[in-house]
């Protein structure tokens, strides 16, 4: 490849805050867009593209690299504690996993779309919400009042088996013995969620950093939830059916590939309540997380947000140099400190010296690729009136992992007239290198066929009727997923613990792919730089 | 001359063929909508059926041709003459069956038309007619015929007769070539006799059909309605049925009643009255939902008021209620008063979007049926509500039965409270709807009812006012809990509370 050539690719992929897509028109004539965000500038920095000598050079106290949950969380902590001195690097990929998009003023997420209440060791994540005025009262108290807007309305979820919609995810009635292991595994976590470890913390807290560090209970990260669950007794198809599509949700990962420790985790450690709502309720948006991150934006201020993406991080003594593309070319900063708030594999392209901080290549955390369909209707499916479009929908024993509908939070006299609805897969059946080739040359036809396969199964074609327009994204990278022996890894621990010029942002560090504690590394950065 | 005749008889007979498919084709769309599938599948049937007519004639022998002739078009005529009626009733009285029957007509008039044409045919051949000429003749009426139904059911027949009454006209057609085929051709009919009989009876029934149709078509519209359909139509948001029935007119949405003009007076003076009879200062109002400008038509009676916003979403309703006469008599022109101003939106979009004030805003949501409407009855909306209403305004709330439905009614005045809203809940006998409940809101207590009104009224007085805040043993409140969006419990409550009502 030429210079130019890539520089002119990067340059526009990097100056463009939404990427385009490459738009397309299915075999039945729905025009679809297919979305792979971050891939050509990453994989670019991957091959060792060298950038040419920078065009400027500018001085700053801190830098923060990526402008995902947790790089915009420490920028948020940042400008709270009205620290100035900081710029954001929004990178190839703006908003990463809690991006978002519209059709025409319909909203939707094209990756997360829902907060589980936080608990009150959550409070970093509390003190945003009360901000926003998410949190109405009490945002120190054990049961916040929470606006109600927010609160996702009824009916919440519901699962499609055998030709039917049921009430719920668990699916009930499969049997005596079934029923009955699905209750005893809802005492089981129950009680968990009251489990100290011997140094007197909760085993399963969220952020995972509070966590016990007693070793028998860190013991179970040793062993897959599947061969726990078999331990246990817990042999019922249809509750394992359950807890392995909350670990393909949560983590991108089968049963099998899940740590017994991060598969407990997801049921024992969301302890949150609410004044005005029972546990277990969630926080949604029409566009999913992505308004938490549009008002840490509007805190931070656009003064302070530069449309780029980092090429070289290198530290030379007590300053570190951070090179990187736009739109006019090559650009530098020179800054006091810098928050790598990427996820770890990009990272570690990006830092030459990383391994000199004790992270090897071994310790990059195995990531699950995700492919998330949005699908703008002109009507809404005709639906039972017994069981009514819910906002999560569910298709027991598919490998996908069902759909949720963008509009279900509005308040509207009629059905909105037109609607979005978000379907999710997380390829975790398969191991990850062979899916990337897949999703990098699919076509979207083949695309589409994967990211519809649930509502293909509920609706049946005559829903095509009602499309008008899909757009797919492909996460090939999407999330981390903690797989037996995640909790040990040393690397992530090394970077946990760096308090140099270079610090570390991301979920990866927790090798969970969860809103909280993205968003608690990039306010353990800002403090350590607050600190300093 | 006979040989004429049969020529003649082909004209009629494909003219009938064809129109009982258009009838068929135009009921079906006409009660199942996707009118593209409906007609072609119908015609496909039906073509498909002619061809199993026509393979069948082959087994009529020589010498029973003219009778099966004159049977065949008798069939024709009951079958076809009275489909659509027919596909009416079995619409009306047991909807399941509705395409079972359609299909099965579609095919048996098919597969008899299909063994008319080969009969005529053979008829000629017998008379020695050339065979070229015959099949030149016979085919050149099949189509002529064809082609004066196809031009005529459009313009003339389905607007003026209707479908009903095009297709029993069709059947007489029928019945007619049979009885002038008995007549002419007596000599050559094995049992002249009984077809005769045959075709007067058919006669006599189609004929007693085409001057009872009307009645039939009303017969079965009521046993959907109840009474005599006089408007229907659907708009992109809900069905719309107007009816009469001895000077009382009804508007039903989705088939659930509205008003009735017998007694709307008392809901929209309930509705209306208690609030602006307070509010001698009010100079703007909002009304949201009341598309049917009634409640428009009491607010109006009040000279102070300078400009009422209506916001009701379906132009289709607001477009209705301010152009046909008799509605415009019910509503007073209300909706063409220069003081309102309609605005076709969705409610809660408006009210998001929209940051006017008013004096007093009258709400008159659907009942909270689903979990859809459910979210017009939360805390939510209330304060989103309530962030419209003037410092010392009164909203007023349409929110369901405190008698028939205790808990839909009093989780409402719960979840107003919760929205930080004084309520005072009032109720009034409305017949049609049984007894009727509100709640008037307000940013502070302290609200009084009327001691009188300075506007005509035909319900409302000083003593009726004080009923409808008294609520009497048997009407107290339930302590329930207000509506929350995240457990919706309006929307349970209303179902419990109905299922004990409706038998």
């Amino acid at each position: 490849m030429q210079r130019r050539d890539f520089l002119r690719t990067a340059a526009a992929l990097a100056g463009l805050p939404l990427l385009a897509g490459c738009q397309q028109v299915l075999g039945w004539g729905l025009p679809v867009e297919v979305l792979r965000p971050g891939m050509a500038t990453g994989h670019r920095l991957r091959d060792a593209a060298t950038l040419p000598p920078p065009r400027s050079e500018r001085r700053v106290d801190t830098v923060i690299v990526g402008s995902g949950v947790a790089g915009l969380f420490a920028g948020w902590r940042l400008a709270r504690e009205g620290y100035r001195d900081f710029v954001l690097l929004n990178g190839p990929e703006p908003d990463g996993n809690a991006a978002a998009g519209a059709f025409d003023g319909w909203r939707y997420p094209t990756g997360a779309h829902y907060l589980p209440l936080p608990s009150p060791e959550s409070a970093h994540v509390r003190a945003l919400l009360a901000e926003m005025g998410v949190i109405e009262a009490g945002s120190d108290s054990l049961r916040p009042t929470f606006d109600e807007r927010v609160l996702v309305h009824a009916p919440d979820e519901r699962l499609w088996r055998d030709g039917h919609w049921h009430d719920g995810l668990l699916p009930r009635g499969l049997g005596a013995d079934d029923d009955a292991q699905q209750q005893r595994f809802l005492l089981h976590v129950k009680q968990l969620q009251q489990q100290h470890g011997a140094d007197g913390r909760r085993v399963f807290t969220v952020p995972t950093a509070l966590a016990s560090q007693d070793p028998a209970w860190c013991a179970l990260d040793r062993q897959s939830f599947a061969s726990w669950l078999a331990a246990h007794g817990y042999t019922a198809p249809g509750l394992l059916w359950y807890l392995d599509y909350c670990c393909r949700d949560d983590y991108g990962s089968t049963l099998a590939h899940t740590s017994a420790w991060a598969g407990l985790h997801y049921f024992a450690a969301r302890g949150g309540h609410a004044a005005n709502a029972e546990d277990g309720a969630v926080l949604t948006w029409p566009d999913g997380l992505n308004p938490l991150l549009r008002h840490m934006r509007g805190r931070i201020g656009p003064d302070k947000q530069l449309d780029g993406a980092a090429w070289r991080i290198r530290q030379h003594g007590k300053q570190v140099q951070v090179d990187y593309i736009d739109a006019t070319g090559a650009q530098r900063l020179i800054a006091r400190r810098v928050i790598v708030a990427t996820p770890l594999h990009v990272a570690w392209h990006l830092l030459p010296q990383l391994t000199g901080l004790g992270f090897q290549r071994a310790h990059l955390p195995p990531r699950t690729p995700w492919l998330v369909g949005n699908v703008l209707l002109d009507r809404f499916p005709v639906e039972p009136a017994s069981q009514p479009l819910a906002w999560d929908n569910v298709v027991y024993g598919s490998r996908s992992l069902g759909y949720v509908v963008a509009t279900h939070q509005l308040i509207r006299a009629a059905l909105p007239e037109r609607t979005v609805f978000t379907t999710y897969h997380a390829f975790a059946d398969a191991v990850p290198a062979a899916t990337r080739p897949w999703l990098a040359a699919a076509s979207a036809d083949a695309l589409f066929e994967q990211a519809t396969a649930d509502l293909y199964a509920v609706y049946g074609p005559r829903l095509r009727r009602h499309m008008l327009a899909a757009r797919l994204t492909v996460r090939a990278h999407a999330m981390a997923s903690p797989q037996p022996g995640f909790l040990a890894n040393p690397g992530l621990a090394a970077l946990r613990a760096a308090d140099g010029p270079i610090l570390f942002a991301h979920a990866d560090l927790s090798g969970l792919s969860l809103f909280e504690e993205a968003a608690w590394w990039g306010d353990v950065a800002a403090q350590r730089v607050l600190a300093a | 001359m006979r040989d004429r005749l049969l020529i003649l008889s082909v004209f009629v007979v494909a003219s009938c063929g064809l129109a009982y498919e258009l009838i068929a084709g135009a009921l079906a769309s006409y009660l199942l909508g996707d009118s593209v599938l409906q007609f072609s599948s119908i015609i496909g049937c039906y073509l498909f059926a002619m061809g199993v007519g026509s393979h069948l004639s082959q087994y009529v022998k020589d010498e029973r041709v003219l009778d099966t002739f004159v049977e065949i078009e008798l069939l024709v005529a009951l079958l076809g003459g009275l489909s659509a009626s027919a596909l009416f009733a079995v619409f009306a009285w047991s909807g399941e069956s509705f395409r079972l029957t359609l299909y099965a007509l579609v095919f048996l008039t098919g597969a008899m038309v299909g063994m008319e044409i080969p009969l005529v045919m053979r008829l000629l051949h017998q008379r020695e007619q050339r065979f070229a000429e015959l099949v030149s003749r016979v085919l050149t009426f099949d189509y002529l015929g064809a082609l004066a139904v196809s031009l005529l059911f459009p313009i003339v027949l389905a607007p003026r007769l209707g479908l009903a009454r095009s297709a029993l006209l069709f059947g007489l057609s029928n019945v007619a070539v049979a009885l002038w085929t008995c007549r002419v051709f007596r000599a050559e009919l094995l049992r002249p006799t009984v077809q005769y009989l045959r075709s007067l009876l058919v006669l006599l029934v189609l004929g007693g059909g085409f001057i009872a149709a009307d009645e039939l078509t009303r017969w079965n519209e009521k046993a959907v309605y109840g009474d005599d359909v006089i408007h229907a139509e659907t708009t992109p948001y809900q069905r719309l049925v107007l009816t009469r029935w001895k000077g009382d007119l009804r508007l039903y949405i989705n088939g659930n009643l509205q008003f009735s003009s017998r007694d709307e007076h008392r809901y929209h003076e309930a509705l209306v009255h208690p609030v602006l009879g307070a509010l001698p200062w009010a100079r703007r109002v909002l009304i949201l939902g009341g598309g049917d400008g009634l409640a428009a038509r009491e607010v109006l009676k009040y000279p102070h008021v300078q400009q009422v916003t209506l916001v009701d979403l379906d132009p289709a309703m607001t477009g209705l209620f301010s152009r046909s006469a008799p509605l415009l008599a019910l509503n007073g022109g209300s909706l063409r008063n220069p003081r309102l101003r309609v605005v076709n939106d969705d409610a809660a979009r408006w009210l998001e979007q929209h940051a006017d004030v008013f004096d007093a805003i009258i709400v008159d949501f659907p009942d909270p049926s689903s979990f859809a409407l459910g979210k017009l009855y939360s805390v939510p909306l209330y304060r989103l509500l309530s962030r419209h209403l003037a410092d010392n305004g009164l909203a007023v709330v349409q929110s369901t039965s405190p008698y028939h439905a205790p808990r839909s009614y009093w989780s409402i005045n719960a979840t107003l409270r919760a929205a930080g809203l004084a309520t005072t809940p009032y109720h009034a006998y409305v017949p049609s709807f049984g007894e009727w409940g509100f709640i008037i809101a307000a940013h502070r207590p302290g609200y009084t009812p009327p001691q009188a009104y300075r506007v005509p009224l035909k319900f409302l007085d000083r003593e009726a006012t004080r009923q409808m805040f008294f609520f009497p043993p048997d009407m107290r409140p339930w302590p329930v809990e207000p509506n929350q969006l995240n457990d919706q419990r309006l929307v349970h409550y209303f179902e419990q509370d109905w299922s004990q009502v409706i038998r």
